[in-house]
């Protein structure tokens, strides 16, 4: 009984983690700049399938260490996407109304959909964990596949060196000052342009190592973009949108009740999330926690 | 130059060619089937549900200034309600099954707009609705009695009993002429809605909630009643949809579909009534026309959404406007 509740947590864990990976540069780039970046999931996707690509072409056994190289390669490739993005269409959503930004990256998600399919075609494609992942860990009767322990491990990770550099280093500090009041902070001298292209820079360049870092999480395919950002969106929203803490939580939150939810009512898989996400913001509209943090 | 009031000119008819554009296109969609292949005909039939759709949504987007994510859960309601019902009770008049899929749709509506509107504004109502659109496509795809993942197939055209005469909705292309009189019908009264009073009430809302509040109006109750009107008449594009794909999947209620009426409006302009009927069909023309090729249709139809938010926020219709108003003071200077 206390192995199932547990192995139903751990699966929960898993689902949040990844769904923070994906989240989190999405809620850091609403933080900073106010566009609720609907192309988010897109560019976890093309993250995802420059790994795929990566280890075809490294054939034989992908290492753990050359599997965390491709993800940051992963990384590096999106942020310059990510730079592209900002010239082209971030910097003329300044001012407009929020959910005006929502369609403009919406049409975005469409372009890297559109790309993904006609550079790796349609069809489904898997990426296996790389060597030392593949296999499980034993607790007692508890089936732990190592991988997932992986994820759960990425997930904090990617929120501890968020959260130090939003809170302990002068650089993160500078961007919250620019969110608060990017008027005051230029007066300040402050390159408040310099601050908005980085935020987005990093928020892409944490898309791109979610995807590396997830490719084996499940089946690449064109429509992986929109599931992720959906879940994304959910969690954001209830986390307090900008908040990097929030979402942390409301992850583990959602996760956990999606998969006990799933365990008591498995007519309805997935269903608890969306009602879970309609009840938390019918009595906290702000989200968990409000403002940047 | 002094400011004259805008009147047209004389000679220069162009109160004109709206009326006219509309009873072109009419004519064109009435005519379809006696000269078009077959294809295209099913084509322009689902264009019309979708015509539909996405006016219903711009009475919320460009006339209330609401963003909802979430339209297709009622276009899904009214597709599977009347479907459902049909399949459950075949004797029932038909215009029963298509007002029991409008019904459920008004009540869902009545229902997420009441979740939604209650404290949830900006981009968090586009979020809750987009949330609450997924459950209903979660639930649809999880239903047995609605067929899960797979949907509904072979939904029958019915018969139409006038008592008099009979109208077998399954033969030639009957059913075709059903939807283009039933969509005139639905576009007349989103017509009448959008430039009547209630009309007039729900603009101002969306340009000053805070005075029209001063001014002793209930700002989210008429919110609601403008979602409840949308979802209504979303849910009976849905319904009269359904008989003619003959099949419905868990798809038309995902976000994905949710986002159509949205392309439509911003590619017409949703600031004017005609503008997502425009987007429509330009949208179902890009898509025609790049289907072949794998990708195509999102890297054409994303460019052109893309292109049309940054630079054109009129839409195609704000556009021409701008275009013929640049001709008429050009050729007013010219003469002076």
């Amino acid at each position: 009984m206390l192995a199932d509740f547990l192995l139903i947590a751990i699966n929960g864990l898993v689902w949040a983690m990844a769904v923070f990976l994906v989240a989190s540069g999405l809620t850091l780039i609403f933080g900073i700049l106010h566009i609720l970046n609907f192309s988010h999931g897109g560019f976890v996707m093309i993250g995802a399938y420059l790994a795929f690509t990566a280890m075809q072409l490294l054939t034989g056994s992908v290492g753990i260490a050359a599997f965390l190289g491709i993800a940051a390669l992963c990384a590096v490739a999106v942020a310059g996407m990510g730079f592209v993005i900002d010239r082209v269409v971030f910097k003329r959503l300044k001012g407009v109304d929020d959910s005006y930004s929502l369609i403009a990256t919406y049409a975005v998600l469409l372009l890297s959909e559109g790309a993904v399919k006609s550079v790796w075609g349609p069809n489904f494609e898997s990426v296996y964990p790389p060597e030392g992942l593949g296999g499980a860990l034993f607790l007692g009767d508890l089936f732990l596949p190592s991988y997932a322990l992986f994820v759960i491990g990425a997930g904090l990770a990617v929120f501890l060196v968020l959260d130090w550099w939003l809170h302990r280093t002068a650089s993160g500090k500078i961007m919250k000052s620019v969110a608060l009041d990017p008027w005051m902070a230029s007066i300040l001298g402050i390159n408040v342009n310099a601050i908005f292209t980085t935020a987005v820079v990093a928020g892409f360049a944490l898309a791109g190592l979610a995807g590396g870092l997830l490719a084996p999480n499940q089946s690449l395919s064109p429509m992986m973009g929109g599931s992720y950002i959906i879940q994304a969106f959910g969690v954001i929203i209830v986390g307090g949108i900008g908040n990097v803490r929030g979402a942390f939580l409301a992850a583990i939150l959602l996760g956990l009740i999606d998969a006990f939810g799933t365990v008591f009512v498995p007519q309805f898989p997935g269903i608890f999330f969306f009602i879970a996400v309609a009840v938390i913001i019918l009595f906290r509209p702000q989200g968990l926690l409000s403002g940047i943090r | 130059m002094t400011t004259k009031p805008n009147i047209p000119q004389a000679g220069g008819n162009a109160g004109m060619v709206g009326p006219v554009l509309i009873a072109v296109a009419l004519a064109v969609f009435a005519t379809l089937p006696l000269w078009a292949e077959k294809g295209l005909v099913f084509l322009a039939g689902i264009v019309m549900a979708q015509i539909v759709f996405a006016l219903a949504f711009n009475l919320i987007f460009g006339l209330t200034g609401l963003v909802s994510f979430g339209q297709a859960a009622f276009f899904a309601a009214g597709a599977y309600a009347s479907a459902w019902l049909a399949r459950m009770a075949p004797d029932l008049p038909f215009f029963l099954t298509l007002a029991f899929g409008g019904a459920v749709g008004a009540v869902l509506a009545w229902v997420i707009g009441l979740v939604a509107l209650r404290r949830a504004s900006g981009i968090y109502f586009a979020i809750l609705t987009l949330a609450l659109g997924q459950l209903v496509y979660t639930a649809i795809g999880k239903t047995t009695a609605l067929g899960r993942e797979d949907g509904l197939i072979g939904i029958a055209r019915p018969v139409l009993d006038f008592g008099l005469f009979r109208i077998n909705l399954a033969a030639g292309d009957n059913y075709y002429y059903l939807i283009l009189v039933a969509s005139v019908v639905l576009i007349f009264c989103l017509w009448w809605v959008w430039h009547g009073s209630l009309g007039r009430i729900l603009s101002a809302i969306r340009q000053e909630p805070e005075r029209v509040r001063f001014l002793g109006v209930n700002v989210r109750r008429y919110r609601e009643y403008a979602f409840v009107i949308s979802g209504t008449v979303t849910a009976l594009a849905g319904a009269l949809m359904a008989p003619w794909s003959q099949i419905i999947t868990p798809m038309i209620a995902h976000w994905s579909y949710s986002a159509l009426p949205i392309l439509f409006c911003l590619l017409g302009g949703s600031a004017r009534f005609w503008g997502p009927a425009v987007g429509a069909v330009v949208f179902a023309g890009l898509e025609h026309s790049t289907r072949t090729m794998v990708g195509m249709a999102e890297l054409v139809v994303g460019g052109a959404l893309l292109v049309v938010v940054l630079a054109m926020p009129g839409g195609i219709l704000g556009a021409l406007a701008a275009l013929r108003q640049k001709y008429v003071t050009d050729r007013r200077g010219a003469a002076e």
